[in-house]
């Protein structure tokens, strides 16, 4: 269990499904997720399938608050231990818990484990250009604009542009002091 | 189907030009700057090429690059297409060193990214390439690529990080640059 200031982060369960599948279902939530066809209940997805956690598959945990309410999923994704870097995706999903730290808070936990548990000397994640909360959420936690992909999805009946946002290890050191 | 630049043709890649990928894949000159990172032998070289799909739209486009006069030089390639984005990324390889800094990569890329727009309908083509490459970038700036970013420390080789340029041009682009469909 990874400890948060408002979230502990955890291994998904199946039990995480019906919840998942409703986010997901949902436009709101969905409207700046690169996601595109609607899901099966068969289908897999990272929110709820649980894989053991690593560097062959990636890490994927549910965000609880700390009474235990599940909100969300977080996940590093392609990770290379070569180059020492992965992918970030996060997702709240349940929409009363929107704007009120805990992304921020569940990125800057999984944050900390990546550089400080698992030896990672970079963590990137995309966006939406045009989804201004979540980038103004991940530049408070430390992340820096890397690259502006033109035109690179088609969504909502026009092209958008693609940031990728990047954080380095010394980055995150920096910002919240190294390993104890 | 052969495309046709103005120094070289575009063709399907055969058996028989296996010993020349395979030798150009393991010189290090040439792997730096491609990112392979672990030796590969000649029957792991085959057993891809046999395993390989068709070009197509979503299996990718893997084509050798020939000069006017037969010689096998190079290869290029566009990683499978996303049919909603209609974005597709592209890799080049000028083999053959003697065929450096002449003019063959540059007609190489024209030559695919008028397949790639005019054939596939893609609306825009981005390749990945790495910071100490400058005579690739500059290639890719004649040929109406643009520079969006730079992925710091993205990649180590050769005990350092370096970082990854990302680079694209669109539709628009390549018909303003050279005139649009016939």
């Amino acid at each position: 269990m990874l400890e948060g200031q408002l979230v502990r982060l955890r291994a998904v369960e199946p039990g995480d499904r019906e919840r998942a599948q409703a986010w997901l279902s949902d436009p709101e939530v969905t409207y700046y997720l690169t996601m595109r066809y609607p899901l099966a209940e068969k289908d897999p997805i990272w929110l709820a399938d649980p894989q053991p956690g690593g560097f062959a598959n990636g890490v994927h945990l549910a965000i609880e608050t700390k009474d235990g309410q599940h909100v969300g999923a977080i996940n590093l994704h392609e990770l290379n231990p070569e180059d020492r870097k992965a992918g970030l995706g996060v997702i709240i999903g349940e929409k009363a818990h929107w704007s009120n730290g805990y992304g921020g808070d569940a990125i800057t936990t999984l944050l900390r484990f990546a550089f400080h548990e698992m030896n990672l000397h970079r963590v990137w994640l995309s966006v939406l250009d045009g989804h201004d909360g979540a980038v103004r959420c991940y530049e408070k936690c430390g992340f820096v604009r890397e690259s502006h992909r033109r035109q690179h999805v088609f969504k909502h009946g026009r092209y958008w542009d693609v940031l990728i946002m990047g954080i380095l290890r010394d980055d995150f050191d920096a910002m919240h002091g190294g390993g104890s | 189907m052969i495309l046709e630049g103005m120094l070289l043709r575009l063709r399907a890649q055969e058996i028989d030009d296996l010993e020349r990928g395979h030798a150009w894949t393991n010189d290090r000159e040439i792997s730096y700057q491609m990112g392979t990172r672990y030796p590969r032998s000649l029957a792991e070289q085959e057993r891809r090429l046999n395993e390989q799909p068709p070009g197509g739209y979503g299996n990718g486009v893997r084509l050798a690059i020939d000069t006017l006069d037969g010689r096998h030089i190079g290869s290029t390639d566009f990683v499978p297409a996303d049919a909603d984005d209609r974005c597709a990324g592209m890799g080049i390889m000028i083999g053959d060193k003697g065929y450096w800094s002449r003019g063959y990569g540059t007609d190489a890329v024209l030559t695919l990214l008028r397949f790639g727009f005019e054939q596939m309908n893609l609306n825009r083509i981005w390749l990945h390439v790495f910071e100490y490459n400058e005579r690739a970038i500059a290639c890719y700036k004649k040929c109406g690529f643009q520079i969006e970013g730079r992925l710091r420390d993205h990649l180590y080789q050769e005990g350092r990080y370096s970082d990854v340029i990302e680079m694209a041009i669109l539709r628009d682009e390549f018909d303003a640059a050279l005139g649009g469909g016939s």
